[in-house]
């Protein structure tokens, strides 16, 4: 019969809503990496600095607050660092879930979307 | 061009002045409905394609603002709120601040019951910490509004996109195993 050259797979409106739905979580799934690593890095920024408090010896520390170094009292930093540290990491908790949840998700597709077209279709990073 | 047959539950024909992507049921039938050939389809949705793209960059451009002044809202609001703790303790913020690049300088913030907020346009205006906290509020609320907007409008481009590749792609296949027939017909016939 015919080559292969022109498939002829069908491809019907659930098909596509799948692939739809395949690139929105592929596109969701790279900002969140991104996402990932800056709260990984505010978080390491966080540490070096409740680390330096731990060693200076001032009474009064420059924190930064929006544009300016206010000068604010010691005790009053370790705890904004702390509650900085705290948001950051609960930020960063609920990011890696819904990183494995689309991953989770776009496993699921790919089985799918492979199943019905094949080679067909390329659904992989290039 | 509207979206015409195959109710098979589409999507949006268009969503703020972006036009919806025609889902195509049959190539075959899309065609003839269209009364275009294959190459003259592929160049239409070629073209769609690259509006599509234009649409998409100019979105991501307002997307990167909005998420660049979302933090900036925020740390006024910080600055604001740490002014109206001051105020009780009857003693001055002290605060380094950048006069030119590299170079601080120290100024001393007494007890304060107002701040000025940039309004942008060369404004600016005077307001009491409560008032400013809430502008400030507002903005920020309104900023993070308009950006979940964005984001549904590049979510729904992007499957406009998708949908057209998907369809270049099949009027491609479908343009290459129609000429894989004739050839393959050709040369029976002349035999």
């Amino acid at each position: 019969m015919q080559q292969g050259g022109g498939s002829e797979t069908e491809v019907t409106w659930d098909d596509q809503q799948n692939i739809n739905r395949f690139s929105k979580l592929n596109n969701r799934f790279h900002e969140l990496e991104d996402e990932i690593r800056i709260a990984k890095e505010t978080n390491d920024n966080l540490e070096d600095a409740s680390n330096e408090l731990i060693l200076t010896d001032e009474e009064v520390v420059r924190f930064q607050i929006g544009e300016v170094f206010a000068h604010v009292p010691k005790d009053e930093v370790e705890s904004r660092i702390e509650e900085m540290k705290e948001v950051t990491t609960k930020n960063l908790g609920k990011l890696e879930e819904e990183k494995d949840s689309v991953l989770a998700q776009m496993a699921e597709l790919k089985k799918i979307l492979y199943g019905k077209f094949g080679d067909s279709i390329n659904l992989e990073e290039d | 061009m509207m979206a015409s047959s195959s109710g098979s539950g589409e999507a949006a024909t268009e969503r703020r002045g972006i036009p919806g992507a025609q889902f195509v049921e049959d190539v075959q039938t899309y065609l003839a409905q269209a009364g275009l050939d294959a190459n003259s389809a592929l160049a239409f949705l070629q073209e769609r394609l690259q509006q599509y793209k234009l649409v998409e960059m100019k979105l991501l451009a307002q997307q990167r603002d909005l998420q660049a002044k979302i933090p900036d809202i925020e740390k006024c609001l910080d600055i604001v709120a740490t002014l109206q703790a001051k105020k009780g303790s009857g003693e001055a913020l002290l605060a380094d601040f950048e006069v030119s690049e590299g170079i601080y300088s120290r100024a001393r913030i007494e007890d304060t019951d107002s701040v000025c907020l940039w309004l942008g346009a060369n404004v600016m205006l005077e307001y009491s910490c409560e008032e400013a906290t809430a502008l400030l509020q507002k903005n920020l609320e309104n900023a993070k509004a308009s950006l979940e907007v964005l984001v549904a409008d590049l979510q729904f481009l992007r499957d406009q996109v998708t949908i057209t590749q998907v369809t270049i792609a099949r009027v491609y296949n479908w343009d290459v195993h129609q000429k894989r027939i004739r050839q393959a017909g050709a040369p029976v016939k002349d035999s």
